[in-house]
């Protein structure tokens, strides 16, 4: 009965969601599925593809949304590209996703009139700390010249140990951004295709882990705010680096069902060791009839051995044709 | 008769309660097996009975040695066609390399159920998300409709249906990659897996696996186990990436040499 009266009371209830997509939106309640406990159901197959970048281009600098009419030719602009174009990549023949039905043009794409998914005047990833850049310019310095000497050179998505899309914080990859929400009254779990992550969200006001336990993902504890969603994390590891974060990384994702279509998702980034202030981002989900498939990343993984092996193959080229010259 | 009798004494207690025990329900009237839950047995090492062995790697001592377990396996026995006996024997003898846990591959079903690692249960009306904390694996089962599966993986393709209190899933779309344990039990992607999670305490679940592949097994077998509640109040799945584990083993070779 309680379970009723609650969902009854949720349901009359419009809450208002900051959008800032031009306008504030409201998540019409009536139109949302709800969970029994009457909280929002996320659940379903869903894509975060986007026409948009993560950053706002140079060229729009000062202008955070499109008209109605500019989005529309940006998108069209986008679609139009071919994928390796998109990806700024010279190689057709690895990055022709079209023929896998992976191509950008041939997924779901929120409309949006956002110029970048991060959110403000300025629309990019804020300066880096001095701390920060010292950090990056070492670390730049340490690998230089060791890129191919084994596999902790190698980057992080190379290794299939993370996806930088995979999160959190979830960003559109180039490809296969797909997920997928399980609901149950205690959690909220989210599997995101690549690479098979299932972050499974507690909401039973339980604490964070404990400071010494570090995660490549985080540690994640959610609650509602009336009808949004919204999850809290810390325990990153160092060696998790987003965008060259440090394990002081601390997040917040808001997740907002707006339509039977449509979750807006919106994370806060705060990490002072590397950011001279937090970030926010915004990036609309919609709903797609899937499945979600097995990416398994590291069991088809060749690009690790073979990279290793092309370089040994190359010094060893490099050291014989040194010995013909010297003779 | 004899015989008869004396299988289902040995197979009765995980049989027998679950027929006197009802589940909590979830808000759609269905047993609720949320949860976190782990095997305790060895059938990770061997699903069939086994003495306690010295393990592949000697320097380990004691911390690589082989736990004895009764198995579970019904009847113990495990019918191989006979170039597949042959097989399994080659697979235990390489276990070492050929096992694909070795290498942090995705275990398949059912060797993801009683590995040494727990496993995490979110039950929806829809969908029944299994994510087991062994190389992040996952799978989601589908319980509204039962489309075929699309290709075959690691993990396989699950549709399930409730009978009576008992969740059963259907698991194809395997492929040949996988193993049963660490002795070299194996399979071919002809395998098929009936999975049947029974609630019959509040801390634990019976577990039944038939096991059907025609072109490695003449007849199809059954494996059984109880699955036990994680109930730690702060209990939840941490994250076990292993393949920064298993990087200098399978790279390592390919590393640049110190002046090279």
């Amino acid at each position: 009965m309680d379970v009723v009266i609650k969902a009854a009371i949720l349901a009359a209830i419009s809450i208002p969601v900051l959008c800032q997509d031009g306008a504030t939106i409201s998540s019409k309640s009536a139109a949302i599925p709800r969970m029994s406990d009457g909280h929002p159901d996320l659940q379903g197959i869903w894509t975060s593809a986007s026409v948009v970048p993560l950053e706002r281009p140079a060229n729009l600098k000062g202008k955070e949304f499109f008209t109605e009419k500019e989005a529309a030719e940006n998108e069209k602009r986008v679609l139009g590209m071919s994928s390796w174009e998109r990806l700024g990549s010279q190689a057709p023949e690895h990055y022709n996703m079209s023929q896998y039905g992976l191509d950008l043009s041939q997924a779901k794409v929120a409309s949006t009139l956002r110029t970048s998914l991060i959110v403000g005047p300025d629309g990019r990833i804020p300066a880096l700390t001095d701390e920060a850049k010292k950090r990056n310019a070492e670390r730049t310095a340490r690998n230089r010249g060791h890129q191919f000497d084994g596999p902790e050179n190698r980057p992080l998505q190379e290794r299939c140990l993370l996806y930088y899309s995979e999160g959190p914080p979830m960003l559109p990859s180039a490809y296969n951004s797909n997920l997928q929400i399980v609901q149950d009254p205690g959690h909220v779990a989210i599997l995101q295709e690549m690479i098979h992550s299932a972050r499974i969200i507690p909401t039973d006001g339980s604490p964070h882990l404990v400071n010494s336990i570090r995660q490549w993902m985080g540690d994640s504890r959610g609650h509602w705010e009336g009808d949004t969603f919204v999850v809290d994390t810390t325990n990153f590891s160092d060696k998790t680096a987003f965008f060259g974060s440090t394990a002081r990384l601390h997040l917040v994702e808001r997740f907002t069902r707006v339509d039977s279509e449509t979750i807006v998702y919106e994370f806060t980034a705060e990490d002072p060791e590397t950011w001279t202030h937090p970030w926010t981002a915004q990036i609309r989900l919609v709903r797609i009839e899937g499945p979600i498939f097995e990416f398994a990343c590291h069991e088809g993984n060749q690009g690790v051995a073979n990279t290793l092996s092309g370089a040994r193959a190359m010094e060893k080229a490099a050291q014989e044709a040194a010995k013909k010259t010297s003779k | 008769m004899t015989v008869v009798a004396v299988m289902w004494l040995h197979w009765s207690p995980v049989v027998a309660q679950s027929t006197m025990y009802k589940a909590p329900r979830t808000p759609d009237g269905k047993p609720n097996l949320d949860g976190i839950w782990q095997a305790l047995n060895t059938a990770n090492w061997n699903i069939q009975g086994h003495a306690a062995a010295a393990g592949p790697m000697p320097q380990l001592g004691a911390l690589g040695a082989v736990p004895p377990g009764l198995g579970v396996v019904e009847g113990d026995d495990l019918p191989y066609l006979p170039e597949a006996a042959a097989k399994k024997k080659q697979n235990s003898a390489n276990r070492l390399t050929l096992d694909p846990e070795v290498k942090c591959y995705l275990p398949g079903v059912p060797r993801a159920t009683y590995m040494p690692y727990p496993f995490q249960i979110v039950q929806s009306e829809d969908t029944v998300l299994f994510a087991y904390q062994y190389a992040g694996a996952v799978r989601t089962v589908n319980m509204k409709k039962a489309p075929p599966a699309p290709i075959d993986g690691w993990m396989g393709w699950s549709n399930g249906h409730w009978e009576g209190d008992t969740l059963v899933i259907d698991v194809t779309g395997l492929n040949d990659k996988t193993w049963f344990d660490r002795a070299g039990n194996f399979h071919s992607d002809a395998l098929h897996v009936v999975e049947r999670y029974t609630p019959r305490s509040p801390e634990t679940l019976s577990y039944e696996a038939l096991i059907e592949d025609p072109k490695v097994f003449s007849r199809p077998w059954k494996m059984s186990m109880i699955l036990y509640r994680h109930e730690e109040p702060n209990a939840q799945l941490l994250e076990f990436k292993c393949v920064e584990f298993v990087e200098e083993l399978m790279y390592g070779p390919l590393r640049k040499k110190p002046g090279g």
